[in-house]
């Protein structure tokens, strides 16, 4: 059940309805009803894991909040992190790391006893694994206090909106929600809903749209040319953008409808002028994550290397960030470029800020369109690594970009134009709202009819453009 | 506070209501208006043609029968209603739409060997959501696409979802430019095949029980229309590697009595470069050797 179907949409009005209904003191129930079946849907079997998992987390942090010994809360810390982690290694990584020890193996003449497998991966189990460890190490450092009633604990893990592609959120911020319950709120409604429609106008108008044309490249490198793989490679960032993006909009605004807020995602990425600011703008819910639970903890523990601690501490999160994504090592090679970047900067900010402030280059506007075309192409060359089958591929990508000019291929040129009919959409609201904050409105305009027209001129360019036949999200398979 | 969303979200929706019918209503008319091209194509098939022999079938079929050879041959007219990414399901909804309105003498049906699940064939029926309202005789396969689509056709827009540049290209001047096809046919001019691993990508997907259904409906309505009614599976640059989804083919078409001419490993055309576009469609010579060699077994079939 994908956002973008009816049956969701069908699904959630019934939620709406029964939460609304429902005594205050019920709704979570509700909520966890209505999560679990909404998780059931896609495969039943994998609810069993989810359960598992919020099992494992629910008695683990009450363990840790009984307890007083600092060395016993750590003890359970660790065995819940690692009974957390353990399904999302074995559907994950055991299937290729067996498979890479057979073929491996094979070579020198040794047998490896276990068969090939291949598995099915649980969709979402990135995503609650993290939030559940995220809550575990929360609960640790007392940051959050271990919430006694299991049903919330299940719902905060299994969270509709949220389960599949995230936002990660925080358990300090949707535990109290959760445990109070508003009232539905006209103006948290009306927001809830307008995200919704830009989310799927992201989603159906440009990423979809943008996909047909980047599968069609990406399915056959060998027979394209440089102009149109570079036509790919300007194209794929925004494909990302668009459906992770819109998947983002998508669950902040059914929570919010429900009178729950979820931290935003993404603002405005394109409009990052380093890649330490692209980052904090892009898939903010697994950044922060990464940042509060992994650079952090190296960081301090690496604080005598001073500027070298920052660099190794940004590696290996960052590799971490890769293998989350996926195992494979097109991701683990996705993840050092993000480090190495990230350790550049670190190693020339402050040569950097010399120089713009020497010449004054700050505030100028062809600098901060330079910085940002800049930041755009090296997160693009990334994202070539992301995007292909393996490290071959992605060399043979950009090798071709480079010395393989010749005609753009087109196909149906209606792919094209309304891609970039799409893109201009998108990036004139992210311009708009990053340079003229609270300047020319659409959905929040001040006038009436415009509003409405604006809300109608959406819902009618889905139904002229929009792909309806796109499937799934990006990140249901990470 | 509900009776106000409840205000505003019905303004929306009624403003989206009108401008959904003008403007589904503008994009019918210059749909219908088209007289070159795939929508057009469609709409001939479904609504004009009456030639005596009708080849129905994917893009194997478009690219694999040459008018010419079969109005020679056979001194009958002829149309080739197949259409490029378009199965059986397509196939079988033009054929209940022909049929009801004459029975053309004889029925060519291009298999194109495909059981195998996927998203893709049913997602393509959008190219005969247009003909929906007007033509019920085809419900019954759009709505293989989804269990929501007569809802969704309530829309006047939806049935031309993604056409509009399509639409707009065949109302104008540029519609001269476009590659016209020779009653329904459009040939392949490329002589050398990209010889890729097609079929591998085809082993592992399980079978659509629909598509077998449907495939077995096609063959029961066609005979049951007194029709001369051939099913052909054209040549291959390579062998098949799913065989036995031929052989489900030729098997219901033992069962309904129907002839079943495979060419799938035929040792004239199997390996042959130069007659091939690519590994799966013929060129315009390869087509005109294979339209001979039907044309000839077909004369055998009518006298």
């Amino acid at each position: 059940m994908v956002f973008t179907s009816v049956n969701f949409i069908l699904f959630f009005a019934a939620v709406i309805v029964l939460y609304f209904s429902a005594p205050l003191k019920w709704r979570w129930l509700v909520l966890l009803v209505a999560s679990y079946f909404f998780y059931i849907n896609i495969k039943p079997v994998f609810a069993i894991l989810l359960a598992a998992v919020t099992a494992s987390t629910y008695v683990f942090t009450r363990l840790m909040d009984q307890t007083r010994k600092e060395s016993r809360k750590n003890v359970y810390k660790v065995i819940n992190i690692i009974l957390v982690l353990l399904p999302l290694f074995f559907f994950k990584y055991f299937a290729v790391i067996n498979n890479s020890l057979i073929a491996g193996l094979q070579g020198w003449g040794i047998h490896w006893p276990l068969p090939e497998i291949e598995l099915f991966l649980p969709v979402g189990i990135s995503f609650y694994t993290f939030m559940a460890i995220g809550y575990t190490i929360d609960v640790f450092n007392e940051e959050t206090p271990a919430e006694k009633h299991p049903g919330i604990v299940a719902l905060f893990i299994s969270f509709f909106p949220l389960i599949l592609s995230g936002p990660i959120e925080r358990a300090g911020n949707m535990l109290p929600q959760f445990r109070n319950p508003v009232n539905p709120d006209y103006d948290k409604v009306v927001k809830g809903l307008r995200f919704m429609l830009w989310g799927f106008f992201m989603k159906l108008v440009v990423a979809d749209r943008i996909g047909i044309y980047v599968d069609a490249v990406y399915h056959n490198i060998p027979n394209h040319n440089g102009t149109t793989l570079l036509a790919a490679f300007f194209l794929y960032p925004f494909q990302v953008y668009a459906d992770l993006g819109g998947y983002s909009l998508v669950a902040i605004g059914v929570a919010g409808i429900l009178g729950i807020k979820v931290m935003d995602n993404f603002r405005r990425p394109f409009f990052a002028a380093t890649m330490a600011e692209f980052w904090r703008r892009w898939h903010m819910s697994l950044i922060t994550w990464l940042t509060d639970y992994v650079y952090t903890p190296i960081s301090f523990a690496l604080r005598q290397y001073k500027l070298w601690g920052i660099v190794y501490s940004l590696m290996i999160t960052f590799m971490i960030s890769g293998i989350w994504h996926a195992a494979s090592l097109t991701f683990v090679a996705w993840g050092l470029l993000q480090g190495i970047y990230l350790s550049v900067e670190a190693l020339t900010n402050k040569q950097r800020a010399n120089m713009e402030k020497k010449y004054k280059l700050a505030n100028r506007g062809w600098y901060i369109f330079l910085s940002c075309l800049i930041t755009f192409i090296l997160f693009g060359i990334s994202q070539v690594f992301a995007r292909s089958a393996n490290l071959q591929d992605a060399f043979q990508v950009l090798g071709k970009i480079v010395t393989e000019p010749g005609a753009l291929f087109i196909g149906a040129p209606s792919i094209l134009i309304f891609s970039i009919l799409g893109i201009s959409m998108v990036m004139l609201k992210d311009f708009t709202d990053e340079y003229y904050p609270g300047r020319f409105l659409l959905f929040e305009n001040r006038n009436k009819p415009v509003r409405v027209m604006a809300y109608s001129l959406v819902i009618v360019l889905i139904l002229l453009i929009g792909v309806f036949d796109g499937g799934e999200f990006i990140y249901f398979q990470f | 506070m509900l009776k106000k969303l409840f205000i505003n979200f019905l303004l929306v929706a009624a403003v989206v209501a009108v401008l959904d019918f003008a403007l589904g209503k503008v994009l019918r008319h210059f749909y219908f208006r088209e007289s070159s091209g795939l929508h057009y194509r469609t709409t001939y098939s479904m609504e004009k043609a009456d030639a005596d022999i009708l080849i129905f079938g994917s893009s194997r079929a478009n690219h694999h029968y040459v008018p010419e050879v079969f109005a020679d041959s056979l001194g009958l007219t002829f149309y080739n209603t197949g259409r490029d990414g378009n199965g059986i399901f397509y196939q079988a909804a033009l054929l209940k739409s022909v049929l009801k309105r004459y029975t053309p003498k004889v029925i060519i049906l291009d298999y194109a060997g495909d059981f195998g699940k996927g998203r893709q064939v049913y997602d393509n029926l959008s190219s005969l959501l247009p003909y929906y309202q007007s033509h019920p005789e085809i419900r019954q396969e759009v709505n293989l696409r989804s269990p929501y689509e007569s809802v969704k056709l309530l829309s006047g827009i939806y049935p031309y979802n993604s056409q509009l540049l399509t639409i707009a290209v065949g109302n104008l001047d540029m519609n001269k430019k476009r590659k016209s096809d020779n009653k329904g046919y459009v040939p392949l001019e490329t002589e050398h095949p990209v010889v890729k691993e097609y079929f591998n990508s085809l082993i592992q997907q399980p079978v659509d029980s629909n598509k077998i259904e449907s495939l077995r409906e096609f063959v029961r309505v066609a005979k049951a229309s007194g029709t001369r009614f051939v099913v052909v599976y054209s040549p291959l640059y390579q062998e098949h590697k799913r065989y036995w989804e031929i052989e489900i083919c030729e098997t219901i078409c033992k069962e309904a009595g129907v002839p079943f001419w495979d060419y799938s490993r035929d040792s004239f055309f199997v390996q042959q470069p130069d007659l091939y576009y690519d590994p799966v469609h013929l060129n315009h010579k390869g087509a005109l050797i294979f339209s001979k060699q039907i044309a000839s077994r077909m004369r055998d079939v009518l006298h």
